[in-house]
């Protein structure tokens, strides 16, 4: 008896194995396709409002937005509006009598167009991105020297404070800049379409048109300029809502599908 | 990927300090020479110089010193500056016994952006002295070298005594 119950065991097997080699027919797989959102991301950067809330001597806004172009590839661009005052002091931060040697105020419009380039791999249903991006941005802005005073290491003429200037106040028009932007950063699905990105951005300067007596020492979507050196650094925390256009089927990968 | 956010946290962190070294308000650097021979430097015996106006000596030289070398800062605030040289100065009672005489600088003031970190300085443009107008002067002649004070490499000014 046992041994006709292990027979029928083997026979059952044999079955099972048959009926697998059916269900592997890849047409039956594939009646069910898979498809992913595609369309046009916007949205704002949550920092540059953050700290226009929080700091009396900036404020700004930024529009990001993204469209899906294949798979992997968006298209990606921000536009955005700075204003900052800074003041430049003489001395260190330890020095109590720190003298003000400037107070300038930069203000103006800039653009960055580029893409950006998925590189993770997503789980079934979800659409994050973890992205590397390029960037070419344009600014056109303005300088204005609210205040200065003259350098001078020897006291003898003015022992109490540094001289005040006024012959460059004013404001410097007419500047723009231009740069090559880095861009790694990542958008994580919150919740239907709605998306939280943050980036962190390296910029190479290529353009600087800037005024005789009074460089670009600050540039909008750029940030601060450094002597010496085309680099700046910049960030943004966005907010995005997706608008899904179409659905488009992910091309299955070789490797899950293999010919019959 | 870490390696490209190390280089971002350290392009943050390699900040350059602001501390002002790239220039400064130049000095007015002026030499003297022997009026016999106006190629050679010459000493002036315990030289003192005061800015008119001011109560103290000027601070960028020892007063009081035999030198054939000075550097002395030009009023940034206005278009001219005097100065009263005094050559063998000492005090007897209280009163100067040294020889005085007042020169006077003129100039144009340019203000020029140097660095983030320094800001404006002022250089001085199209230079020429005066000569002293008192009875017994010291100082004979006097020559402009350079007319546009810009650094403090070289001399702006020759005296000849």
């Amino acid at each position: 008896m046992s041994r006709f119950f292990i027979s029928s065991c083997f026979l059952f097997l044999a079955l099972k194995g048959y009926s697998q080699n059916d269900t592997l027919n890849p047409v039956q797989i594939d009646s069910v396709v898979y498809t992913q959102p595609y369309g046009l991301r916007v949205g704002a950067d949550l920092s540059k409002l953050a700290r226009t809330f929080l700091n009396d001597d900036y404020s700004g806004f930024e529009l990001v937005g993204d469209y899906r172009l294949s798979q992997n590839l968006y298209l990606a661009t921000e536009l955005g509006n700075e204003e900052i005052t800074r003041i430049e002091e003489l001395g260190n931060e330890n020095n109590p009598s720190r003298e003000v040697l400037y107070d300038y105020t930069t203000s103006g419009t800039y653009i960055k167009i580029g893409v950006d380039l998925n590189t993770y791999e997503n789980w079934y249903g979800m659409n994050n991105t973890i992205y590397l991006g390029g960037r070419y941005g344009l600014s056109t802005h303005s300088q204005t020297l609210n205040s200065y005073r003259i350098f001078e290491s020897n006291r003898y003429w003015n022992p109490d404070n540094l001289q005040e200037g006024s012959g460059q106040l004013g404001e410097f028009g007419g500047l723009s800049a231009s740069w090559l932007e880095f861009v790694f950063g990542m958008k994580a699905e919150l919740f239907a379409n709605i998306y939280l990105g943050g980036s962190v951005r390296l910029g190479f300067l290529v353009g600087n048109k800037e005024a005789d007596n009074f460089p670009n020492l600050w540039i909008p979507g750029f940030g601060k300029v450094t002597e010496g050196s085309n680099f700046g650094v910049g960030y943004n925390y966005s907010v995005s809502y997706l608008i899904p256009l179409y659905r488009r089927a992910k091309k299955p990968r070789d490797t899950e599908v293999e010919e019959p | 990927m870490l390696l490209i956010i190390v280089l971002l946290l350290c392009s943050w962190a390699c900040e350059k300090d602001d501390i002002c070294v790239d220039g400064d308000t130049p000095l007015l650097i002026i030499r003297f020479y022997d009026i016999a021979d106006t190629t050679e430097l010459k000493r002036v015996p315990s030289l003192r110089v005061i800015g008119l106006g001011q109560s103290t000596v000027v601070n960028t030289f020892n007063d009081r010193t035999a030198t054939d070398s000075i550097a002395i800062p030009l009023r940034i605030s206005n278009t001219n500056t005097d100065f009263i040289f005094i050559r063998n100065s000492a005090d007897e009672e209280g009163a100067e016994t040294g020889n005085i005489d007042t020169l006077g600088f003129n100039y144009e003031t340019r203000e020029v952006f140097i660095s983030r970190a320094c800001g404006y300085v002022v250089n001085f443009d199209n230079l020429a002295g005066d000569l002293p107008s008192d009875a017994s002067p010291w100082v004979q002649n006097l020559s402009i070298v350079n007319p546009n004070v810009q650094n403090q490499s070289s001399a702006h000014v020759k005296i000849f005594y």
